[in-house]
C-alpha cells in the first residue's frame, strides 16, 4: 500500500481529496500545516477552527492525524519575502511561495522522511507524464493523467519515474496551476491530486453525500494568513508608511495624498481620495493608478485607462521557472482565473499578440501549452 | 443526545425561560425611564438583583450585573488600579486613573512587565483565562497547586508580601471539579491582615473567587467564605449567557471599567439587561434549591460512571464537584475521541472548551502534573440536569467503545 501524506487544511476540497484516497487504497495520513497563527487586530486566525475541522475529518476517515508546525519558515520563507516585495513597491504573490516554500519543499521533504511515497493537496491541478506529452499538447486530453492507484488494480506505471508535468485540472474555473507553477519536478513526481478531475460542484456534492461535515463551509479566499483583514491591514501592521502626494500624470497637478505607496498597485481603481473641486478633477470619471514613484513617494494616477503604463504588449519576466523547454508560442495566464492570452516567449520576454492589461510587478506571468503547465516566471517592472 | 459538557454550557431551564419571557417585549422599559411600568420594571429587577445576592448570603446592593463572568473577573482583578475621583466638567464625580495604570503594551506571562509592586496581585496557576490574563497585566504570580489540583498553601503564604492586595482562587475549578479550600484562605489571611495593622501597614488584603461552576452544588455564603469579592454566571446554572454578577463585599471600593449612565451604583454603566437578570435570578433560586438532591444524584452517577468505563485514570480523584469527572486514557488523543463520540451524539471535551479550540495544552492538567501525552489522553465528563441515569449507563458504553476502536487502530497502524 503505498503510502500518503495529504496536507488537510479543514476545507472541503483537501477533505475530499482525503476520503477519496482513503476509498482508493492508499495508506494515508492528515497534516494540517500550521503556517499562521497569529491573531491581528480585529481579526482572529482561524487555524484552530480549520485544525479542528481538519482533525474531524481524519478522525471520521480513521486516519492518523498530524499537525506539522511550519511557522517559522513560513514566516521567513513566505512573510519576509511578501513584505519586502511590497517595500520595493512589488505586489507579490505570497500563494505561489507558499506552495514553492513550504508546501511542495518542507511538506513534501518531511513526508518523504516519514517514509511517504506520495504527498497529496486538494489543490485543483493534474499531473502526467512526459512521455506522454503528446496526450496534452491538444486540447482537451480530459482523464488521460494517470496515477498510480493504491488498491493495486491499476498497477503503478513503469513510465512513472518519467518526468512528471503539471496539467490543468478539468475544472477550469478553478485550475490552481497558476499558484504551482514553481513547484519543484521532484516534489511533482511524487503529488497526487485527486480530485484534479473533478468539477467543484461534483466536490461539494459528493461531499455531501460522504457527511464530510465541512461541505457548507465558506470557502477561504485570498491570501490564508491575510483573511479577511485585508492585504493593505496587514502591511499596515508590519510595514511603517509615509503619506505622499497623489498626481495626474499629465499635468504632474497634485490631485490629493495617499497613506503609503506601497498599497497603490497599477490599475487600480479603488482606494484613491482624490480631493478636489467638482468638476474640475472629479467630473466622476475613476482614476486609475499608472505609476509609482519609490523614491518621491509619488502615486501617479490618470483618467485614461488606455494609458501606455496599462496596456502593455511586452512583459519581462524574471526568476523564470520552466517545467520542460517552451514552445516560442505558448498561452499566458496573468492572473488567476484570468483567461488565457497568446503570446510569444523567448525565454526572457513575453510579446503578446494583442495588448494586455498589465499586472503589477512581482505578480506571476505561467505559461501554459495546451492542458501542460510549462512553468512562469515573475513580472520584472 | 447524552450531553456531557455542563461546565461548558447549561441549557436554559424551562422555569428560567418562563420568567424571562415578559421582559423582552412586554415589560421591555427602560429601568431608568420616569413614568410608572418603568419604575415597576425597575422594582422587577431590584427584586431580582436581591434574589440572586440572597442565594450567596448577600445584599442586592453587594452585585454588580455584568456581562458574564469574564467581565465579572475583569471588573474583580482592576480593583488593583488606582484612581481617585475628580469633580468632571457637569460637576458630577469621575474617576481619574492616578496609581498603577493598567498597562496596555503586551504583557504576557513570556515577557511580564516589571511590576512596580512586588506580588501586588497573586492567583491560583490553575484559574480560567478571565483570570489569569487580567492578573499576568497586573504582572500576577501564579501560586501553585498540589498534584490533587487543590491550592498549595505553603506556596501561598511564602508569596503573600507587604504589597500584595489581591489574591484569586476559584471556589471550582473549571476543568478539575476541584474545590478550593477558601476558609483556610481567608484565616490565613485574617491573620496577616492583622499582623499588616500591627505593623503599621495599611495595604489592603483582598479574596476574589470565581465561584462560576459552584451553585448547582454548593451551597455559597459568602460571609462563610470570608472572600472580599465573588464571580458568578447564570450560563453555568440553567440561566442564561452573557449575564453574570460580581458580589463586592461593601468595604471594599471596586474601580469601574466601564463608564456612562451610573448604573449599579457606577460600577458598571450600561441599560440593565433586566430579562438577563430576572432569569439569573430564578436560576440562583432553583440551583439553591436543589443543592442537596443534587449532590446525591450526582454522587452516584458519578459512581456509576467510574464503575463502568474501563481502561481509564482517574484525574480528579478528590475534592471535586461530583459531576466533574475527568479521565485520562494514556496514549490515546482524546480529541478524537470527542469526534468519534459526536458520531455518536454523545458531547463531552477535553480540558476547557475555550483551550481546546486553540490547540494548546492545559495549563490546569499541566498544573497538577499530568505529561503532555497523559494531557492529550484526557476527557473531561460534566453531567449536568439534562441527563439521566440511563443516559449515563449508555454514555459510558459508548465511551467505552469508543476507546476500544481508537486502541484497535492504533494496534493497526
Amino acid at each position: 500500500m503505498p503510502k500518503v501524506f495529504v496536507g488537510m487544511s479543514g476545507g472541503v476540497d483537501s477533505s475530499m481529496s482525503a476520503a477519496l484516497l482513503v476509498e482508493q487504497g492508499y495508506d494515508v495520513t492528515g497534516v494540517y500545516m500550521k503556517n499562521w497563527s497569529r491573531d491581528l487586530p480585529g481579526m482572529k486566525c482561524p487555524w484552530a477552527e480549520d485544525l479542528a475541522d481538519a482533525k474531524r475529518v481524519a478522525v471520521k476517515l480513521g486516519i492518523p492525524f498530524e499537525v506539522w508546525d511550519f511557522e517559522d519558515a513560513y514566516r521567513e520563507k513566505v512573510v519576509e519575502y511578501m513584505l519586502s516585495e511590497f517595500k520595493k513597491g512589488n505586489t507579490p504573490n505570497p500563494d505561489v511561495m507558499c506552495n514553492q516554500e513550504i508546501k511542495f519543499k518542507l511538506f513534501f521533504e518531511k513526508a518523504i522522511e516519514s517514509g511517504a511515497d506520495f504527498i497529496a493537496t486538494g489543490h485543483y491541478a493534474r499531473t502526467g507524464l512526459s512521455s506522454r506529452l503528446g496526450d496534452f499538447r491538444s486540447a482537451a486530453a480530459r482523464g488521460l493523467a494517470r496515477e498510480p492507484r493504491g488498491d493495486g488494480s491499476e498497477r503503478r506505471d513503469p513510465e512513472w519515474d518519467d518526468k512528471s508535468v503539471l496539467l490543468r485540472a478539468t475544472d477550469g474555473n478553478k485550475d490552481q496551476t497558476y499558484f504551482l507553477y514553481r513547484i519543484s519536478d521532484e516534489a511533482l513526481s511524487h503529488t497526487l491530486f485527486p480530485i484534479g478531475d473533478m468539477l467543484k460542484p461534483d466536490v461539494k456534492k459528493l461531499a455531501k453525500e460522504k457527511g464530510l461535515h465541512n461541505a457548507y463551509k465558506k470557502e477561504s479566499m485570498g491570501v490564508c494568513f491575510v483573511g479577511e483583514v485585508g492585504m493593505k491591514d496587514f502591511l499596515k501592521e508590519y510595514i511603517e508608511v509615509e503619506p505622499g502626494e497623489i498626481r495626474e500624470i499629465e499635468t504632474e497637478k497634485v490631485l490629493g495624498y495617499h497613506e503609503g505607496a506601497i498599497f497603490y498597485t497599477i490599475g487600480q481603481r479603488h482606494g484613491l481620495y482624490i480631493s478636489g473641486n467638482k468638476g474640475e478633477v472629479n467630473d466622476g470619471m475613476p482614476y486609475y493608478v499608472v505609476k509609482k514613484d519609490l523614491n518621491k513617494n509619488i502615486v501617479y494616477v490618470s483618467k485614461n485607462l488606455n494609458h501606455a503604463e496599462i496596456w502593455k504588449k511586452e512583459l519581462h519576466l524574471k526568476d523564470i521557472f520552466l517545467r520542460s523547454d517552451a514552445p516560442e508560442k505558448v498561452q499566458v495566464r496573468l492572473r488567476h482565473r484570468a483567461p488565457l492570452v497568446p503570446a510569444t516567449f523567448d525565454g526572457e520576454t513575453l510579446y503578446f499578440e494583442n495588448e494586455v492589461k498589465r499586472p503589477a510587478a512581482g505578480q506571476s506571468a505561467v505559461l501554459y501549452d495546451g492542458e501542460i503547465c510549462l512553468g512562469g516566471g515573475i513580472i520584472a517592472d | 443526545m447524552i450531553y456531557l459538557d455542563h461546565a461548558a454550557a447549561t441549557p436554559v431551564d424551562a422555569r428560567v425561560l418562563e420568567a424571562m419571557e415578559p421582559y423582552f417585549s412586554h415589560d421591555f422599559f427602560n429601568p431608568s425611564a420616569a413614568y410608572l411600568p418603568a419604575k415597576k420594571v425597575a422594582a422587577d429587577y431590584e427584586a431580582a438583583k436581591a434574589t440572586i445576592a440572597h442565594a450567596i448570603g448577600a445584599k442586592a446592593s453587594d452585585l454588580v450585573i455584568t456581562a458574564g463572568a469574564t467581565e465579572a473577573n475583569n471588573l474583580a482583578l482592576n480593583i488593583v488600579t488606582k484612581f481617585k475621583t475628580v469633580p468632571s466638567r457637569d460637576g458630577s464625580l469621575a474617576p481619574v486613573v492616578t496609581g498603577l495604570a493598567p498597562s496596555f503594551s503586551v504583557v504576557t506571562s513570556e515577557n511580564p512587565r516589571v511590576a512596580p509592586f512586588l506580588n501586588l496581585v497573586l492567583y491560583l496557576e490553575t484559574e480560567h483565562d478571565s483570570v489569569r490574563k487580567v492578573a499576568e497585566r497586573y504582572g500576577g504570580v501564579p501560586i501553585k497547586v498540589l498534584q490533587s489540583g487543590v491550592i498549595d498553601l505553603d506556596d501561598l503564604r511564602n508569596k503573600i508580601t507587604d504589597d500584595t492586595e489581591l489574591i484569586s482562587v476559584s471556589l471550582v475549578n473549571n476543568e478539575l471539579g476541584t474545590i478550593q479550600p477558601l476558609a483556610e484562605i481567608t484565616s490565613m489571611i485574617r491573620e496577616i491582615k492583622f499582623d499588616r495593622l500591627r505593623r503599621g501597614v495599611k495595604r489592603q488584603l483582598l479574596l476574589h473567587s470565581d465561584a462560576s461552576q459552584a451553585p448547582s452544588l454548593i451551597d455559597i455564603n459568602v460571609a462563610r467564605l470570608g472572600v472580599d469579592l465573588l464571580t458568578l454566571n447564570a450560563a453555568k446554572v440553567y440561566g442564561p449567557k452573557g449575564v453574570g454578577a460580581l458580589y463586592v463585599s461593601h468595604e471594599v471600593k471596586l474601580n469601574p471599567l466601564t463608564l456612562g449612565g451610573g448604573q449599579e451604583n457606577g460600577l458598571r454603566s450600561g441599560t440593565e439587561n433586566v430579562p438577563g437578570v430576572v432569569g439569573f435570578a430564578k436560576a440562583m433560586e432553583l440551583a439553591k434549591e436543589h443543592v442537596n438532591g443534587n449532590r446525591k444524584k450526582y454522587a452516584t452517577w458519578r459512581k456509576i460512571l467510574l464503575s463502568e468505563l474501563q481502561g481509564y485514570e482517574l484525574v480528579n480523584k478528590k475534592h471535586t464537584l461530583d459531576n466533574f469527572v475527568v479521565l485520562c486514557y494514556n496514549g490515546i488523543d482524546a480529541e478524537r475521541l470527542i469526534y468519534l463520540l459526536e458520531e455518536k451524539g454523545v458531547y463531552v471535551s477535553t480540558g476547557a472548551a475555550c483551550a481546546a479550540s486553540k490547540g494548546k495544552k492545559s495549563h490546569v492538567l499541566a498544573a497538577i502534573g499530568l505529561s503532555d501525552s497523559e494531557i492529550a489522553g484526557s476527557l473531561r465528563i460534566t453531567m449536568g440536569e439534562t441527563n439521566s441515569e440511563e443516559q449515563i449507563r449508555e454514555a459510558a458504553r459508548l465511551i467505552n467503545e469508543a476507546v476500544t476502536s481508537e486502541k484497535e487502530r492504533l494496534r493497526n497502524a
